[in-house]
């Protein structure tokens, strides 16, 4: 299984932590695959989407 | 009084031009009874994707103090400012005084630059390699914002 590095603090800025979030298409990976805990997922989400509005990371591998 | 953290996307056609705006953006802030503790000019960055048509985007970074009843003013003033191609306020617990991942990062890259490419390849490096090289770098500067590493197995 992969690993996945926890920040202190959920931080949308870090975009080299939320990259390990995210597959190649871009998406979210889900909670079942990344197995950290529930809390922690929904940060990460959250920081994702965040980063997403900001042009830090993509929304999918489709954007011209 | 709340903290706040604003990222603004400037118009990189505007880059040169970032210091007027600044000055003219902090003059808006304080007239509207907000405290700035820290300004970050981040500088120009490459877009995950394009806004507007621009691939870049000038991001400037405010962390402030202020009334909750200001905001809406200041978000109306944002809006109709053409030289901001994206913006977000968001309410923050607590106001850290340390540099964002992004100016280090922005940092770093410049200075990549200025010591004329020793290993260019490292700027183009997959993730893992990439987490890999920042995992030294935050080593050796001893910065921070490091991340904890919890393994699972």
């Amino acid at each position: 299984m992969k690993k996945f590095q926890l920040p202190n603090n959920f931080d949308y800025k870090n975009t080299d932590i939320l990259k390990q979030f995210i597959t190649e298409t871009g998406k979210i990976v889900p909670a079942r695959v990344t197995g950290i805990s529930a809390s922690n997922q929904r940060k990460v989400t959250k920081s994702i989407k965040i980063a997403r509005f900001l042009a830090l990371l993509p929304y999918t591998d489709m954007h011209q | 009084m709340n903290n706040y953290e604003t990222i603004l996307i400037i118009n990189p056609n505007l880059s040169s031009k970032v210091a007027d705006f600044q000055k003219k953006f902090e003059k808006l802030l304080t007239d509207n009874s907000f405290e700035i503790k820290k300004v970050e000019d981040i500088g120009r960055r490459q877009l995950a994707y394009s806004i507007n048509n621009h691939h870049k985007g000038h991001y400037l970074l405010y962390r402030m103090q202020g009334d909750p009843k200001n905001i809406s003013e200041i978000e109306t003033k944002i809006k109709y400012d053409e030289a901001i191609i994206r913006h977000l306020i968001l309410a923050v617990k607590d106001l850290s005084g340390e540099d964002s991942v992004l100016l280090t990062e922005a940092l770093e890259n410049k200075n990549k630059k200025s010591e004329s490419a020793e290993e260019p390849e490292k700027a183009v490096k997959e993730d893992k390699k990439l987490e890999e090289s920042t995992k030294e770098v935050s080593d050796k500067e001893d910065s921070k914002d490091s991340p904890t590493e919890e393994e699972e197995a």
